[in-house]
């Protein structure tokens, strides 16, 4: 068969792809190929070096609001996971929960709110009941919106499972605990793992909320990146840049795969 | 005969008023193959669970051994299931998973050890204790489950449609592997099937069921034999019904006239004469010939001829509405009895006829 007659090929539309890759990836390509340039400059070429991740790594600024990133998604990935796996049990299985379609659906609504609305609110909020915690504050934000997140492969992984299998550990003689304990957390711990993964990445590139909780000495990764920028791009933000990226792909990339590993 | 299980008005009435048991009544005996029988929504399955403690009564006694159960929940009850598709630990391997009870009931590490080894020299599985369940066969996973569900020593074994997930050499081989298994362990299987060859062939009695209610209990030859109603002996093999009314009763037999034409002569059944019956033949018990018009005898028409192998059926036209099968068991030389469109002669013994309730 020709190309004109496959029903399958429409003209035009490959190449609309291939610009659509283009443009998705060149700016990041640039970013992470400017971070090893030897000169200052953003745009000129001269050279590889590693001397912008020396003086990135050197940075105090940097450490603290990197020290503060990762202990702010620590301790939210933690909460959020462990609220989601008991939100995706209570409302995949318990029988006496009514409207449970309703209730995973307003759990997952946050997902569609604009971030900049969250953040207001938040930002509201804490300042009316008077909450200040330093990074505690932004813990509880970032634990709370990270909750969707964490929720969304925890529940596909539950619905996937056979319920049959915790009716044969009851029939076995454990109890519900125990059950829990032996049948349904190591067969739900691929989910898991995926949805904590997924929370620590959007723990740590959050920016919006961040920014409108944190208080002074509370900095974070990406708002120290930001203050950088409005100074001006240096190949430094780039390595900072480039590392954040980085980990983020491998992180990412863990997710998917154990969340697809060993489906039952 | 002591009753392992003993039901007593047992109801189960799902969310949205869809009964599923109607006030059941059934007793099983200690060291008794017992089969539940009936097409799927009949409640055969909740009865098992209900049994299992997988469900509550909604009213009715559930008895274990003189002791009430009806509350006590899964965990709590001495029995213990072989589910329809075995529902075996994936991450657990196979010593792992016919361990996990006796672990839970607290044994020893050594004595656990022991018994699982016992279990899975009982299944033929002992070179299989490391494997992962995905790593056997259908019907080695199969033995497993049993293996696991038996390891326990519970009082009763409960299996749901075990066998229906495997292929037909299999199943047939399973068959006689699970009532080697009843008879060498002694324990009370409570089966459950929709196969009514499979129960035939294993229990030593049946309840069949149908629509919630329990249709008839008896040993497998009674339910073939003598089925008490139509949706029995139309459930339970091939039958033939034929609708009559008493002409005639005499202490030897009692002659019915059939609505269809003819006569045909049965046992006495205590049935006044005049009064309209039902009648029921298994196609294998009334046999064909080529000439004569006899005592029970019956002249039809060939209308469909069906070659099975070890046996032919024949399709015969009793009237344009009667239609009757008859089996005939295939002879060495390969003789058709009939073609096509051919008058025939029906023969049925007057022992093999029955009147069932309508």
């Amino acid at each position: 068969m020709t190309r004109s007659r496959d029903i399958r090929w429409l003209p035009g539309f490959s190449w609309v792809t291939l610009f659509f890759f283009v443009f998705l990836y060149a700016p990041l390509i640039i970013l992470v190929v400017f971070s090893f340039n030897a000169s200052r400059s953003a745009t000129v070429w001269a050279g590889f070096s590693f001397e912008w991740y020396t003086k990135a790594f050197a940075n105090d600024d940097i450490q603290r609001a990197a020290t503060n990133s990762v202990i702010i998604a620590i301790f939210a990935t933690i909460a959020a996971t462990t609220i989601a796996t008991m939100a995706a049990l209570t409302l995949s299985r318990n029988k006496r929960v009514k409207g449970k379609p309703v209730f995973g659906g307003v759990l997952i609504f946050p997902l569609m709110i604009p971030e900049i609305v969250t953040a207001v609110a938040t930002l509201t909020f804490f300042a009316a009941i008077g909450l200040s915690l330093g990074l505690g504050n932004i813990i509880i934000a970032h634990t709370v919106f990270c909750i969707p997140f964490a929720y969304l492969p925890i529940r596909a992984r539950l619905d996937g499972m056979d319920e049959s299998l915790e009716a044969a550990a009851q029939d076995l003689y454990a109890s519900k605990f125990t059950t829990l304990r032996l049948i349904t957390l190591p067969l739900l711990m691929p989910g898991i793992v995926s949805g904590a993964m997924l929370a620590f990445i959007i723990s740590l590139d959050d920016f919006i909320i961040t920014l409108m909780v944190a208080e002074a000495g509370s900095t974070t990764l990406p708002i120290y990146i930001y203050s950088l920028v409005r100074i001006g791009i240096t190949p430094e933000v780039n390595a900072v840049s480039t590392v954040l990226l980085g980990f983020s792909v491998i992180v990412v990339t863990l997710s998917y795969v154990i969340g697809k590993k060993n489906k039952t | 005969m002591t009753s392992a299980v003993k039901i007593q008005a047992l109801n189960k009435v799902y969310p949205g008023d869809v009964t599923a048991l109607k006030s059941a009544d059934l007793e099983i005996g200690d060291n008794e193959f017992f089969t539940l029988l009936g097409p799927s929504g009949c409640g055969k399955t909740t009865l098992l669970r209900l049994i299992a403690g997988f469900e509550e009564p909604t009213a009715g006694v559930l008895s274990l051994f003189g002791d009430d159960i009806s509350t006590l929940p899964p965990e709590k009850r001495p029995v213990n299931t072989v589910f329809q598709h075995y529902s075996l630990f994936p991450h657990m391997s196979v010593f792992e998973n016919v361990a996990f009870g006796l672990r839970r009931l607290g044994r020893s590490d050594k004595d656990a050890k022991a018994r699982v080894e016992a279990m899975l020299d009982l299944v033929h599985l002992t070179d299989f204790a490391g494997r992962k369940p995905s790593q056997l066969s259908g019907g080695q996973q199969q033995r497993v489950a049993l293996a696991r569900a038996l390891a326990p020593e519970p009082k009763v074994l409960l299996l749901d449609e075990p066998l229906s997930a495997l292929d037909l050499k299999l199943r047939q081989s399973m068959r006689a592997e699970l009532k080697r298994l009843q008879k060498d362990t002694g324990i009370t299987f409570v089966f459950v099937t929709h196969d009514q060859e499979e129960a035939l062939a294993m229990s030593d009695r049946i309840a069949v069921m149908s629509a919630g209610e329990i249709q008839q209990v008896g040993d497998p030859s009674a339910i073939y034999e003598h089925p008490e109603n139509r949706f029995v002996a139309e459930f339970i093999g091939d039958a033939n019904f034929l609708n009559a009314t008493v002409a005639e009763t005499t202490p030897s037999g009692t002659t019915y006239a059939l609505d269809a034409g003819g006569t045909l002569t049965g046992p006495d059944q205590g049935r006044a004469k005049g009064e309209a019956v039902t009648l029921f033949f298994r196609p294998e018990k009334a046999t064909l010939s080529q000439v004569g018009e006899g005592p029970n005898q019956l002249r039809c028409t060939v209308k469909d001829i069906l070659y099975l192998g070890n046996s032919t059926d024949y399709w015969l036209a009793l009237d344009h509405v009667t239609t009757l099968i008859v089996r005939s068991k295939n002879q060495t030389d390969g003789t058709v009895i009939a073609d096509i469109g051919e008058q025939i002669s029906l023969s049925l013994d007057p022992a093999a006829l029955r009147i069932l309730a309508t």
